[in-house]
């Protein structure tokens, strides 16, 4: 089969279940058969794409482009595929976590009662359409259908235990927030095309500089860039798998696949991609702050993804797309690998604090091996996956002279190591709780998908070559001095920590002298600089919300007025009275005569 | 008589007719109004016939004698309907239709 057969397949396999299971109520409510049609769509949809992939890359060289019609605008308003390398590897990266994510759910939530798995797993596959649309549109248009449609399927996420107020507020926040940024997109999308006519990302334009700043911001939304960060973290409130796949593997890196695809129109803008450059270090040095001082697992996780998201974005900025794609795809693995790792200690404790957990190496040795493995490949320890793709951005942010985000992402280096020594020692170490104390190994269906994640997080950075080659770019990993500068702040970071929360203080972290760091984090960074990013969108919320009821609204209300009050004078007019009626016909006769004879 | 003086004495029946639908407040009245001024015009009809040539206007004063049978049953029906109603037939009161 060609390239684009299969890529329909994987993009239509999960819409199939998807519709299946939505319209079949008694089929949905069954719970675990649902699981399974949902599951193998997704198994269909990964051997679509390991079969483009494997068909070899001189199909995928020129990309294989099929669209149809779609408004009666023109042929602008095309939807469609576009396979070429970048969105074949992007492809395989989003089934493949999606399949390890609906695999391992199977276990997770096996607690939960059958309606609620169905409709776990309707949404499921619903997102794995939604992310294929994304991955693989052929122009912005599509991408935007797909960006949006992935954004309802993570407030359904976030929101599946609805009858919890804070889960049903944190994916209110979270569609509030990304719909906010998503106005961006838009503004972006209808400049572009007033300019061009059309919503082609290879468009040569004037105006490219403000649509990849409009466009720029609908990703600071999505990926949870400062100062629209704000939604990441609450989203924790879905189940951990989500987490695993939405908010950390696939769909907020969607904004980092966006930048990467629209690359040809952010190379005409130097100023954007100074702009991303900052706030994308600047987001990985804060965020990474944050991650130090959380006691909910989940949550360190959630700033670590932040953080990194803030890696890719900066070496976008850089103007060094590769650096950034690579990152994206080993990130997807190790943070998949470490949200399912770290579900699989809350799964086992039932809670997400730290302090619940501990001890538990001895309890869970392979969920904690895995989890092991999913922290040293993100601290960037060679030779595991993160340390080949952070070097590159490093390497990258050097090369084009941004210092200061080069600074911030070298310190983030150091506390992405340590938070998650911290992290792996508050959990995996030290003296076992008491909820600890009964904990053990989760089920085959939730070991295998740890497994597969766990390997990939120890090879995927070797493929860095093949990957530059399949997409177009050069790579070829040589020792740099920033580089190893980077992997040796990274072992720093992870000494000091084991000092800090290792065997040697029995778990229990030192307070000396740290406590106004952590106050200062806790308080100044997260809780005021959060809230002025709220208040910031709430002010712009309000001013759209004012122009909205005042000028659109006041126009229609005006026009409204018009004609009530006119019609009020002119009902005057109709008296009832049969012989006005008639007077008015007599005159109009004498008018009419007087008009034929004067004419 | 000539042409004129038929021509002129429907006019004057017309004009007659029209000052009593203006201003007659009797909904009968009105209706005997009505017949007035059709009959002015059939008394047109006639003379053109007369002094121009064919029966084409005699045939139509037929017809418009026929029509106003039925105008004056149709009209006559609302009077009565009017009547139960309000229990006068004074045209000027009956304003319902007033916007």
């Amino acid at each position: 089969m060609t390239p684009s057969t299969l890529a329909l397949l994987s993009l239509f396999v999960p819409l199939g279940a998807a519709v299946l299971l939505g319209l079949l109520g008694p089929l949905r409510r069954t719970g675990r058969p649902a699981a399974f049609v949902s599951v193998a769509g997704a198994l269909v949809a990964l051997a679509g794409a390991v079969a483009i992939l494997a068909g070899g890359d001189a199909a995928l060289k020129p990309g294989a482009h099929l669209v149809w019609g779609w408004l009666s605008a023109g042929p602008a308003t095309a939807v469609g595929i576009h396979v070429d390398g970048t969105s074949a590897w992007m492809l395989l990266v989003v089934t493949l976590v999606a399949t390890c994510v609906q695999i391992y759910s199977l276990g997770y939530l096996h607690d939960e009662p059958p309606a609620a798995l169905g409709r776990y797993f309707t949404y499921q596959s619903l997102f794995l359409f939604a992310m294929n649309t994304l991955v693989l549109a052929p122009n912005l248009l599509q991408a935007f259908l797909g960006w949006e449609l992935v954004g309802l399927v993570s407030y359904l996420l976030i929101g599946f235990y609805f009858r919890k107020p804070s889960a049903a507020k944190a994916a209110v926040k979270a569609f509030w927030v990304t719909k906010f940024a998503d106005l961006g997109f838009l503004i972006g999308l209808v400049t572009l095309y007033a300019k061009t006519g059309a919503f082609e990302w290879t468009a040569v334009t004037p105006v490219a500089g403000f649509v990849t700043l409009m466009l720029f911001f609908a990703v600071m939304g999505k990926s949870a860039q400062f100062p629209l960060h704000i939604w990441l973290p609450d989203a924790m409130e879905g189940p951990t798998p989500v987490s695993a796949l939405l908010h950390a593997a696939t769909m907020v890196a969607a904004g980092v696949f966006l930048i990467v695809r629209a690359e040809p129109l952010f190379a005409q803008a130097p100023m954007t991609r100074e702009i991303m450059a900052y706030v994308g270090g600047f987001t990985a040095l804060f965020a990474a702050c944050i991650a130090v001082v959380q006691t909910d697992i989940k949550k360190v996780l959630a700033y670590s993804t932040c953080s990194q998201l803030g890696y890719m974005v900066t070496a976008l900025g850089a103007g060094d797309t590769f650096a950034g794609y690579f990152h994206l795809s080993t990130h997807a693995f190790f943070k998949a690998l470490l949200f399912l790792g770290a579900g699989s200690l809350i799964h086992a404790v039932h809670s997400n604090e730290l302090k619940d957990m501990g001890g538990l190496f001895k309890k869970m040795p392979f969920s904690g091996a895995v989890f092991i493995i999913g922290a040293v490949a993100l601290a960037g320890v060679p030779p595991f996956a993160g340390f080949f793709s952070k070097d590159l951005i490093l390497e990258a942010v050097e090369h084009h002279h941004l210092y200061v985000p080069l600074a911030a992402l070298a310190i983030a280096a150091f506390l992405t190591a340590f938070y998650m020594t911290r992290t792996v020692m508050m959990a995996l170490f030290g003296a076992p709780s008491h909820a600890a104390e009964h904990a053990h190994e989760p089920g085959i269906d939730m070991k295998l998908p740890l497994g597969v994640l766990a390997l990939l997080a120890i090879v995927a950075g070797f493929g860095g070559s093949w990957l530059a080659g399949l997409t177009g770019h050069e790579y070829a990993f040589h020792f740099t001095l920033v580089g190893g500068a980077g992997t040796a702040i990274g072992l720093l970071g992870i000494a000091t920590g084991f000092w800090m929360f290792g065997p040697a203080q029995g778990g229990a972290p030192i307070k000396r002298g740290m406590a106004p760091v952590g106050v200062f984090i806790r308080y100044g960074l997260m809780d005021r600089l959060s809230t002025v990013a709220y208040g910031l969108m709430l002010a712009v919320g309000a001013i759209i919300a004012w122009i909205d009821r005042y000028v659109i609204d006041g126009v229609m209300n005006w026009s409204g007025w018009i004609l009530l009050v006119g019609g009020r004078r002119l009902r005057g007019l109709q008296t009832g009275n049969v012989q006005d009626y008639v007077y008015a016909v007599a005159l109009g006769i004498v008018v009419l005569g007087a008009w034929g004879i004067l004419r | 008589m000539t042409l004129d003086a038929y021509v002129l004495i429907a006019g004057f029946m017309f004009c007659i007719g029209l000052y009593g639908v203006l201003t007659r407040r009797n909904a009968i009245g009105i209706l005997v109004s009505v017949e007035l001024m059709v009959n002015a015009a059939n008394i047109n009809l006639a003379a053109f016939a007369h002094f121009g040539r064919g029966i084409d206007g005699q045939v139509l004063v037929l017809f418009t004698t026929a029509l106003t049978v039925a105008e004056v049953v149709v009209g006559l029906a609302l009077v009565l309907l009017l009547f139960r109603r309000r229990k006068d037939i004074l045209v000027d009161l009956a304003n319902g239709l007033k916007g």
